[in-house]
């Protein structure tokens, strides 16, 4: 799974805080001015203009896009109960 | 010519009796006496020299001339005599800034013997000649004199390109809409008669294409015309369909066979359509007969834009009175949201896809969520931002412009970084920050041409009918291109961007990191820096020969084409090799995944041979390309034999008439961006034709065929 933010975003920061990432595999990708391999990570997944509105985005291991972070969190918190 | 004559002694100098008679064909066309005093004037006018030193080199070149007894002197001939002793003194800067431009003799008679096919659009004949000869010139003091010896040596090795050189002192490419000679009427400068507004649809249409015209001798590509079927609306009102259907055929007629500017070519003219009223329009106040608001607003014209559009799509399916597709203008119909909730979309996506797999025509912009934009050229398209959508209320000043196009040869930075991945992406940085230089100088020069107000060279880009300036400085993009990167892929990791998941990452990665300094870059200097996919329709055959030359084997192993043919070419910018069977489906979403990171756009072409496939078929594919993936813009490419003996058309590329059997034929197919006929086009371009993959199976039907 990939979880898109950026820095700054406080949306992201209440995902991040409300779930262990790494224990769920969860891969941050933190978009940025330097980050190119986000940014092509996003392009990859074809999600650079929806990035512009809303994040943070999560790709789920099944080529899901889970996007609003009280989806994710919810999401996610049911996958660490799983 | 030269014969007896006493050299007057210059002064400061000695005096020299010498019996010698000396005339020189000056380059005002006239014979004068030889003065050594004309060579001091120049140094002194021209370079940093002081009198003394020019005194002294008029009297060394006079030495020279009397010593060999040179018996025919030329203005030209006299400037490289100074300016080999200015290079024997070692004053390389005066002797750049006193060189003469131009072209040998033998190269000028070659001109206006043979085509020149570095653009497809211009035909071979006088107007054409006098270009390219201007150009040659312009491309020469644009290296000298308007880029710094490191972006003019970038260009020259073929690390960079820089588009347009012969047209250095004009902008790129364009886009607007009629509103502005809708409401100000055609008053240009150094016309000869001032138009008032129009009040009748053909009087607009005549204005329109004037100003066209006169634009296409400002800018060095396309001019494009936003929302062209809702502006013309109002003149449209009660007119009946045969009235309306000659008015659209006049409009095509007219930008397909405007021969006039540019060398003689047709007006690159590219014209925005749209189904729907676009949101930011449905509130904005109509312009009517004689620039007058209507009292309506767009909103309400939806029924008249929608007859203009569908008026102007069945012009094109007919074809022009051979039954070939026309050239110009280039309709490029924008797929939005809205246009699948506006009554009528699916009669009209038929109807525009019949004209797609007829002629070729119809290009898909898709626009997806809130994004608007105003497209031209090949590719290029003006995203509107939300100072521009406001600008919608007074739509004529919905102005934008590129300044410059800037192309970096990719595949040769992976032949330098030889597997290193940093090198390659520190490579790729100095590729943009040289192409940045670039735009930064050609900005600087525009800008003192532009200063030089109505009564300069840029007149007409500074005219002022709405209190600002016609170009609009501040909404002014730099472009930065790349050719190769498949090429680039293949030579770093041994496979092309279609052949794995790894290729395909890296080169998403690559153009990931150009987009990102290209932005740092943006906000550094306060200028748009944006990633374009360049048409490269010579640049690509230029690299690729370049790089044969500079870099031997390691480009070999990647170039596309046949080399003893000299039909060689990278592939274009970021497209998957034009050979690879993808399925249509699967190269318009993988090629579509880079559209986002190039914001002055991108297009993916759907090649179909003699392909004719049905409209209901493609008109379900062009649903699924915008919902279901993110790409750009995408072009149906038919091809076409038409023949010069019977004049009838036949589909695919033959090399005899099918109707008459004779072998006068012209092959018409899409070059680039836009429908050209094959005898004009570069070695290049006629490699990759022949590679180029048709596809079949996006609308079922037989196996995939390639061009023998």
């Amino acid at each position: 799974m990939t979880l898109f933010t950026k820095v700054g975003c406080e949306k992201c920061e209440y995902v991040k805080k409300a779930v262990d990432l790494d224990s769920l595999g969860v891969t941050e990708q933190r978009l940025s001015g330097d980050n190119y391999e986000a940014l092509a990570e996003l392009a990859y997944h074809g999600l650079v203009e929806q990035a512009q509105k809303t994040l943070p985005i999560l790709v789920t291991g099944e080529e899901e896009v889970v996007y609003h972070a009280g989806r994710i969190r919810s999401y996610l918190q049911r996958q660490a109960r799983a | 010519m030269a014969h007896q004559a006493t050299l007057r002694p210059v002064s400061g100098g000695s005096a020299d009796t010498t019996d010698l008679a000396l005339f020189v064909q000056t380059s005002q066309e006239e014979v004068a006496g030889w003065n050594p005093e004309r060579i001091v004037e120049a140094l002194v006018r021209e370079t940093f020299i002081d009198r003394d030193t020019a005194v002294s080199i008029a009297a060394d070149v006079e030495e020279l001339i009397k010593s060999a007894k040179i018996k025919f002197l030329t203005a030209p001939l006299i400037r490289e005599l100074v300016d080999a002793k200015l290079i024997e003194r070692g004053l390389e800067q005066a002797r750049k800034m006193h060189t003469r431009l131009g072209m040998p003799l033998y190269d000028v008679e070659q001109l206006i013997t043979a085509q020149n096919k570095e653009n497809a659009n211009i035909p071979h004949g006088p107007e054409a000649t006098n270009l390219t000869l201007a150009e040659n010139i312009k491309k020469e003091y644009a290296l000298l004199n308007v880029f710094s010896p490191e972006v003019a040596e970038a260009h020259m090795r073929g690390d960079m390109h820089l588009h347009d050189l012969g047209f250095v002192d004009r902008p790129y490419c364009s886009g607007q809409s009629i509103e502005y000679v809708k409401k100000f009427g055609l008053n240009l400068p150094n016309a000869l008669s001032i138009a008032k507004p129009a009040k009748h649809a053909e009087v607009l249409l005549a204005h329109m294409v004037k100003f066209a015209a006169a634009l296409q001798c400002h800018f060095a590509g396309a001019i494009g015309w936003d929302a062209v079927n809702m502006y013309f609306a109002p003149f449209l009102t009660n007119m009946s369909d045969e009235r309306l259907h000659q008015f659209a055929q006049m409009l095509i007629f007219e930008f397909s066979q405007q021969a006039v500017a540019r060398g003689g070519q047709a007006i690159f003219t590219d014209i925005n359509i749209y189904w729907e009223i676009p949101d930011h329009f449905v509130n904005t106040p109509a312009i009517g007969p004689g620039g007058q608001e209507t009292g309506k607003t767009y909103a309400e014209y939806e029924k008249e834009a929608q007859r203009f559009a569908w008026a102007l799509f069945d012009v094109y399916n007919e074809g022009d009175g051979s039954g070939r597709p026309f050239f110009f203008p280039k309709p490029l119909v924008h797929i939005t949201e809205k246009f699948f909730k506006t009554e009528g979309h699916e009669a009209f996506l038929e109807h525009i896809c019949d004209v797609a797999a007829e002629r070729g025509n119809t290009y898909f912009v898709f626009d997806r969520g809130e994004t608007a934009k105003v497209s031209e050229c090949c590719r290029l398209s003006f995203k509107l931002n939300d100072s521009d959508l406001n600008d919608a209320a007074t739509p004529w000043k919905m102005r934008f412009s590129a300044l410059q196009n800037a192309t970096i040869n990719l595949p040769r930075l992976a032949y330098r970084a030889e597997g290193d991945d940093a090198k390659l992406f520190e490579m790729v940085a100095e590729g943009v920050r040289l192409t940045v230089e670039a735009h930064r100088q050609k900005k600087q020069f525009i800008e003192k041409l532009l200063e030089m107000g109505e009564g300069g060279p840029l007149g007409l880009l500074t005219m002022d009918e709405d209190g600002e300036r016609y170009l609009r400085m501040h909404r002014v993009s730099y472009l930065v291109g790349m050719v190769g990167l498949n090429e680039m892929i293949q030579a770093h990791i041994g496979q092309e961007l279609h052949e794995s998941e790894e290729a395909y990452r890296l080169g998403l990665k690559i153009i990931a990191h150009m987009k990102l300094v290209a932005d740092k870059y943006g906000e550094k200097h306060d200028m748009h820096f944006v990633l374009e996919q360049t048409p490269a329709e010579s640049t690509a055959y230029r690299f690729a020969k370049l790089d044969i030359k500079q870099f031997g084997e390691a480009a070999r192993r990647v170039v596309k084409g046949n080399e003893e043919l000299n039909e060689v070419y990278y592939t274009n910018s970021t497209l998957f090799n034009v050979a690879s069977d993808n399925h249509a489906l699967e190269r318009v979403e993988r090629e579509g995944r880079f559209h986002p990171l190039i914001e002055a756009g991108a297009i993916t072409h759907v090649w179909l041979g003699e392909q004719r496939p049905p409209a209901e078929s493609m008109a379900n594919l062009v649903e699924k390309i915008f919902r279901n993936t993110a790409n750009d813009q995408v072009a149906f490419s038919p091809e076409f034999t038409t023949c010069l003996d019977c004049g009838k058309t036949d589909r695919g590329l033959h090399e005899n008439c099918a109707y008459c059997g004779s072998e006068n034929i012209e092959g018409i197919t899409r070059i680039t961006g836009y429908f050209t006929k094959l005898s004009s086009w570069n070695k290049g371009k006629l490699g990759e034709l022949k590679d180029r993959y048709r596809n079949d199976n996006a609308f079922g039907g037989s196996a995939a065929a390639r061009a023998g």
